[in-house]
């Protein structure tokens, strides 16, 4: 039995380790055909410079804890079979509530992470609840409150003076103040860290997200609460039969789900090293929890790894500049994104493999059915009622 | 300026941003009622856009542009039409072949194809030169018809932004309307997103059909990028802001049909406009205190959109299949 | 020329872990019906896609006129004149009619459709076979019987020579099914071949020349009708004799349990009332039977007291106590059990392990969770108990995924758990539906061991004898309306008949409306 499950685990591991290597392998042909003097070192970069010095790895940290954040709120959704593509949107406002309360309201970093908790969660809740209630696919309301969110935030803080840089001293108009000078106490804390690591980069953040992944873990898998939302992911109508209120597990997901990302755009904000710029194009922290969500099949703890793989191929990827656009590590992202789209196909070939010697309890007590074709659902990702809007 | 002449730049600024709305809207139309969700559609116009604003950069660099300045253009957009069918193959092998969630795939082409974009122009024009300038023989004007330039209401309203993309899409949209009603190409389509084990069961080949689907939407999502880029007219910067997912918005709220496809894309195109010229329409607010209102603007039809989805989500009709793998198997 | 006009010689179709087709040899001559009998999951239907080219078999080979052909896919089949009414229609709900029976091979120049020739060649069709259609209608608009003349039309269309029938009869009404028999016969007597898959003895004795019989993927041997008894044939399909008898004692009604006053429920496919002022009751200790063709309110009744649909009027109450308003949870907290129709959509989720199922309902009362968590020991063992007691069959015990598990199993676990809860109302609707004959008689004898217990069992089911041999009395429904009660010890088959095809009705059941 025991045995079992190590080996689907092993499938979900083997399967994201290969969209990994052949995402690196396009990632270096590209290098090649762009650059082919560089090609070989541009390779060395992206898979060594994580680890090439501390101050390199506090930046993977760094970044890793908001991806962890987005990847969680993707990945929460999906277990609940909702597709929250709006977690770039819930991580903007979070990002800008933790910014006002950091510098309008000059509060500390934590009411300030609450904010940003409380920002994401509304943005996330809207979808749900046009979700819930009328049935609007998630998918369609999620990508224009991306945009709504960003538009929205950026006109705010272009009428909210305090906010921007100039105000604080500083010459630009186009970013928010930096913390350090607008309001210490909102930097989350370092303790020490950054004195171990000799990197402005590291604080508490990534031990933040790891705490808040542990905490999703035990909600989905030993809390009723989780066994409601996973039954709603898989089967509503089913969920509904068994009494379960699925509309209500609808929202409480996009908000939860809302909610993690919000977090995320908080810690990163709030880190003291970085400034939200106005700009008209989404944050990309936001949408890379989608490929860190699949790559760690929704999993709280494999989403934790795939975060922090993701974080160090980006760290390695700015090495690549200016011999290449540091974009290159965003196409190896997508190729990644784009296999583990059919990640239940590779496990389903590699399960033959593996299943010759482990079990094949799956053929023996069948009865004479004809067999129901490969079922189509793959369980982790795919959002199957995902038409919705459109009974 | 006289309202007049208002008047004619609102409805011509609004046709030419109407064309890419609609001509990528089509294109999610093909893709959908084949049953196939193309999500990819903002790559798929990244994608087109790119080429084709290449090619119109070598046309102008050979000196071909200037001799012939349509022809060009219409090189262009073949280009834009083939590089988006090309690209939208892979998420017809991904969610045809591999049965891959449609949704996921497309996100995947999504980050892909801007990556891709800024990849490519930086190998192409240097280091940091991110934006792809687009010819200033593009645009048709009163010389092409040999017409004395005057500042009467039609002139303004046809000339000041004129552009072959326009006349293709308006072909393409009749096109688009007779295939889809009229032929048995278009039966056969709509069946396979209906029902596709129907379709199946009559000999039809379900594969067939939604490639035929999802690469249709790559040629009409690769000329909308175009027509998105010379609307917008700063050149190229490896991005249709979000303008791929509007068009998604465009055809739901367009039910999946053409007509109504075109009443929305006007619809959406009308209010990103009025947003910009909101100063001289005595009409509209203009929030004189407000830093940047154009956001207000840029929100709206995100706004308009959602209320209309809410409103309109009992009588939307989405094709059944659409977004399930079809498995010969399943009956 | 061979006798034959089709033959299938000694097919074998694996799949992965079984053999669906083991063997089989199948010979249909010009201008005979020819019954394919068996039980579900016996291979019929493997065969059929066999002939369709939908499955290639391993071994084995198809003739045509004595001479060997390959059937890559159904254009192959249909070059050869082979046309299928499929068990599930094979329609497209919002294209027309016509549409529809030219789907795939439209009339057209340069690929523009020409749809004029193709309506008259329609309409004379249907004038000469009598299958009144209108070709402008929409499938979704139209009655599950004129969907089936649609599907006929289709073959006829096509000019097809061999006509499979897949269970045709399941969706229509005694009277219905009487015509389609003669429509058959007319067929044949074109020189037609018919292909008549069943599991129903009646309908072979009454229409078939010849017989195959498959059991479990094997051929079981082909024999002429007019040869045969029912009894041999069922022996043939079962493999022992089968009781069709339900064995039971009389039954003893108690006080009321449940009881609907003017139950209506509006639809989802159309602007009327799907269920329209249905009042009855079902006492202790008595199974009552919802009758009906399908598609006449009968899953709509059932959602709306149930509560996975709202009534839109009426009043449900439960041991005299108003549920009208409760949510699903508190009915099943009440005793309402539910097997429902569909065990795929509703009854299971798919993937979630046998004994996650098992607690679908239960999870959150403290006997499984504490403080929020899910005992985990206590789901497991509750889920042993559940699967020893009911003899639930699957790989892996509790941890099986539920997917995994053959429809008969699955079926078994959904009983094991709504059984267990202990409840005061059982409703089952169409319990046995794509069961074989070893399962039926389980959940048969399940149905009335609760009616003896002194439960209230409503069972809705579409299958005339599940209906006469296991109800103690029946309601039959028509056009979302009880038009008729009666006692299944002294009314006939062909008399419910009349009631569920609408040409009759009790005079009782329309004053009540009235009333109203």
């Amino acid at each position: 039995m025991k045995n079992y499950f190590k080996s689907k685990g092993f499938i979900t591991v083997l399967a994201s380790v290969i969209s990994i290597v052949v995402g690196l392998l396009i990632g270096f042909i590209l290098l090649i055909v762009f650059n082919p003097a560089y090609a070989v070192g541009g390779l060395g970069s992206i898979v060594s410079k994580g680890f090439s010095s501390s101050d390199k790895f506090a930046k993977v940290l760094y970044q890793a804890a908001p991806l962890i954040m987005t990847g969680l709120s993707v990945g929460f959704a999906f277990k609940t079979g909702l597709f929250n593509i709006g977690a770039t949107g819930q991580y903007t406002v979070g990002a800008f509530m933790a910014l006002v309360f950091g510098i309008q309201f000059q509060m500390p970093w934590w009411v300030c992470l609450l904010a940003a908790m409380i920002g994401g969660a509304i943005w996330g809740f809207i979808p749900g609840i046009c979700k819930a209630l009328f049935n609007v696919n998630e998918v369609i309301t999620s990508i224009m409150f991306n945009w709504l969110g960003l538009f929205m935030v950026n006109l705010l803080l272009n009428n909210m003076p305090v906010m921007l840089a100039d105000h604080w001293g500083a010459s630009n108009k186009d970013r928010t103040a930096a913390l350090a000078s607008a309001n210490p106490s909102a930097i989350i804390p370092k303790l020490g860290l950054n004195e171990l690591f000799h990197s402005n980069y590291m604080n508490i953040s990534i031990f933040i997200a790891i705490i808040i992944a542990v905490v999703i873990y035990i909600i989905l898998e030993k809390r009723t609460f989780g066994y409601e939302l996973k039954a709603c992911g898989f089967n509503k109508d089913a969920s509904i039969y068994a009494g379960i209120n699925a509309k209500r597990n609808i929202v409480l997901s996009m908000v939860i789900s809302g909610a993690l990302a919000g977090i995320g755009g908080g810690i990163y904000y709030l880190s003291g090293t970085a400034q939200y710029t106005i700009v008209k194009s989404l944050l990309t922290m936001g949408f890379n929890g989608i490929p860190v969500a699949l790559l760690g099949a929704s999993s709280p703890i494999g989403i934790i790894f795939a975060a922090l793989f993701i974080s160090y191929i980006q760290v390695g990827g700015e090495a690549l500049q200016p011999e290449y656009a540091k974009e290159i590590i965003d196409i190896i992202i997508a190729v990644i994104i784009y296999l583990s789209a059919f990640s239940l196909l590779v496990k389903n070939i590699l399960g033959k493999f593996i299943k010759t010697d482990t079990s094949n309890v799956n053929a023996e007590d069948k009865a004479p059915t004809p067999p129901e074709p490969a079922p189509v659902k793959t369980t982790e990702a795919a959002p199957t009622e995902e038409k919705g809007g459109n009974e | 300026m006289s309202w007049t002449s208002i008047l004619a730049d609102i409805i011509g600024a609004t046709i030419l941003f109407a064309v890419p709305l609609l001509l990528v809207a089509l294109g999610g139309m093909f893709s959908e009622r084949s049953g196939v969700i193309n999500i990819a559609l903002e790559g798929i116009m990244i994608v087109g856009a790119l080429c084709s604003c290449l090619t119109l950069v070598g046309l102008d660099k050979a000196g071909f542009g200037t001799t012939h300045p349509q022809l060009g253009m219409f090189i262009a957009i073949l280009v834009a039409a083939a590089s988006g069918a090309v690209f939208s193959l892979l998420l017809a092998f991904a969610s045809i072949n591999l049965r891959a969630d449609q949704t996921i795939g497309g996100t995947a082409l999504n980050m892909l194809a801007p990556a891709f974009a800024i990849v490519l122009t930086w190998a192409v024009q240097g280091q940091g030169q991110t934006t792809i300038l687009i010819p200033t023989w593009t645009r048709i004007t009163q010389e092409n018809f040999g017409i004395e330039k005057a500042d009467t209401f039609f002139q303004n309203l046809i000339f000041k932004s004129f552009y072959l993309t326009t006349i293709v899409a308006v072909i393409l949209f009749i096109c688009a309307y007779v295939l889809m009603y009229k032929t048995r190409f278009g039966l056969r389509l709509r069946s396979c997103g209906e029902h596709p084990q129907a379709a199946d069961s009559v000999g039809i080949n379900v594969f067939k059909m939604r490639y035929a689907g999802v690469i249709i939407s790559g040629c009409l999502g690769g000329i909308g990028g175009l027509a998105f880029t010379v609307a917008a007219g700063s050149g190229f910067q490896s991005s249709v802001a979000g303008y791929g997912f509007l068009a998604l918005a465009v055809m739901i709220f367009g039910n999946w049909k053409p007509f109504t496809i075109l009443g929305a894309s006007l619809f959406f195109a009308l209010f990103k406009i009025i947003g910009s010229y909101s100063d001289s329409i005595p009409f509209l607010p203009s929030f004189k205190n407000v830093n940047s209102s154009e956001y207000i603007y840029l929100m709206l039809p995100y706004v308009v959109t959602m209320i209309v989805l809410i409103l309109t989500s009992k009588h939307s009709r989405a094709p059944k299949a659409e977004g399930i793998p079809y498995d010969k198997g399943t009956r | 020329m061979s006798d034959y006009v089709i033959e299938m010689l000694n097919i074998t179709k694996r799949f992965p872990g079984i053999v669906a087709n083991d063997n089989i040899t199948l010979q249909l001559k010009k201008g005979e019906v020819h019954a394919l009998l068996g039980e579900n999951g016996a291979g019929k239907s493997t065969l059929m896609s066999v002939l369709f080219g939908l499955y290639q078999p391993e071994e084995g080979c198809i003739k045509k006129n004595g001479e060997v052909v390959k059937i890559n896919d159904p254009n192959d089949a249909n070059a050869l004149h082979i046309g299928m009414v499929h068990q599930h229609f094979k329609l497209v709900e919002c294209f027309s009619v016509l549409d529809n029976i030219i789907l795939g091979v439209e009339p057209n120049k340069m690929g523009f459709l020409q749809k004029k020739e193709a309506r008259a060649k329609v309409l004379e069709l249907s004038e000469k076979y009598g299958l009144k259609v209108d070709p402008d209608a929409l499938i979704e608009d139209i009655s599950v019987g004129m969907q089936q003349r649609v599907e006929i039309l289709k073959m006829l269309y096509r000019e097809n020579e061999i006509l499979i029938f897949d269970e045709p009869t399941a969706v229509l009404t005694p009277q219905e099914i009487d015509e389609l028999m003669e429509i058959m016969r007319g067929f044949k007597a074109e020189g037609k071949s018919i292909l008549f898959i069943t599991h129903k003895l009646n309908e072979i004795m009454a229409v078939a020349d010849r017989c195959t019989v498959l059991r479990k993927g094997k051929y079981m041997g082909t024999v002429n009708v007019a040869d045969t008894t029912k009894e041999e044939l069922s022996k043939m399909m079962v493999g022992r004799n089968v009781n069709f008898k339900v064995d039971k004692c009389d039954c003893k009604p108690g006080e009321t349990v449940f009881k609907a006053e003017h139950v209506t429920v509006p639809s989802k496919l159309h602007k009327k009332n799907a269920v329209n002022d249905v009042s009855f009751e079902v006492r202790a200790g008595e199974i009552v039977c919802l009758a009906g063709i399908e598609g006449n309110g009968q899953t709509e009744f059932v959602q709306g007291i149930t509560g996975l649909t709202k009534m839109s009027s009426g009043r449900i109450e439960l041991l005299g106590k108003d549920i009208t308003n409760a949510t699903i949870r508190e009915k099943s907290i009440m005793g309402i059990s539910h097997i429902p129709e569909d065990r795929h959509k509703h009854g299971l989720v798919l993937d979630y392990s046998l004994e996650q199922n098992m607690v679908l309902q239960q999870y959150w009362e403290p006997q499984f969770q504490h403080n929020g968590f899910i005992k985990q020991q206590a789901v497991r063992e509750y889920a042993e108990k559940l699967i020893d007691q009911f003899d639930v069959r699957s790989g892996q015990g509790p941890i099986t995924t539920a997917r995994s598990m053959s429809g008969g199993n699955q079926q078994k676990a959904i009983i094991a758990r709504e059984i267990s809860k202990d409840p005061k109302l059982l409703i089952a609707v169409q319990p046995t539906r794509g069961l074989d004959v070893g399962a039926i008689e389980y959940i048969h004898k399940q149905l009335v061991k609760e009616r003896d217990e002194g439960k209230a069992v409503l069972l809705v089911s579409l299958e005339l004898d599940e209906v006469m041999n296991v109800s103690d009395r029946i309601l039959v429904m028509y056009e979302g309306e009880i038009v008729g009660e009666f006692d299944p010890k002294t009314v006939t088959v062909q008399e419910l008949g009349l009631y569920m095809a609408g040409a009759k009705r009790q005079d009782g059941h329309d004053s009540k409306k009235e009333e109203a």
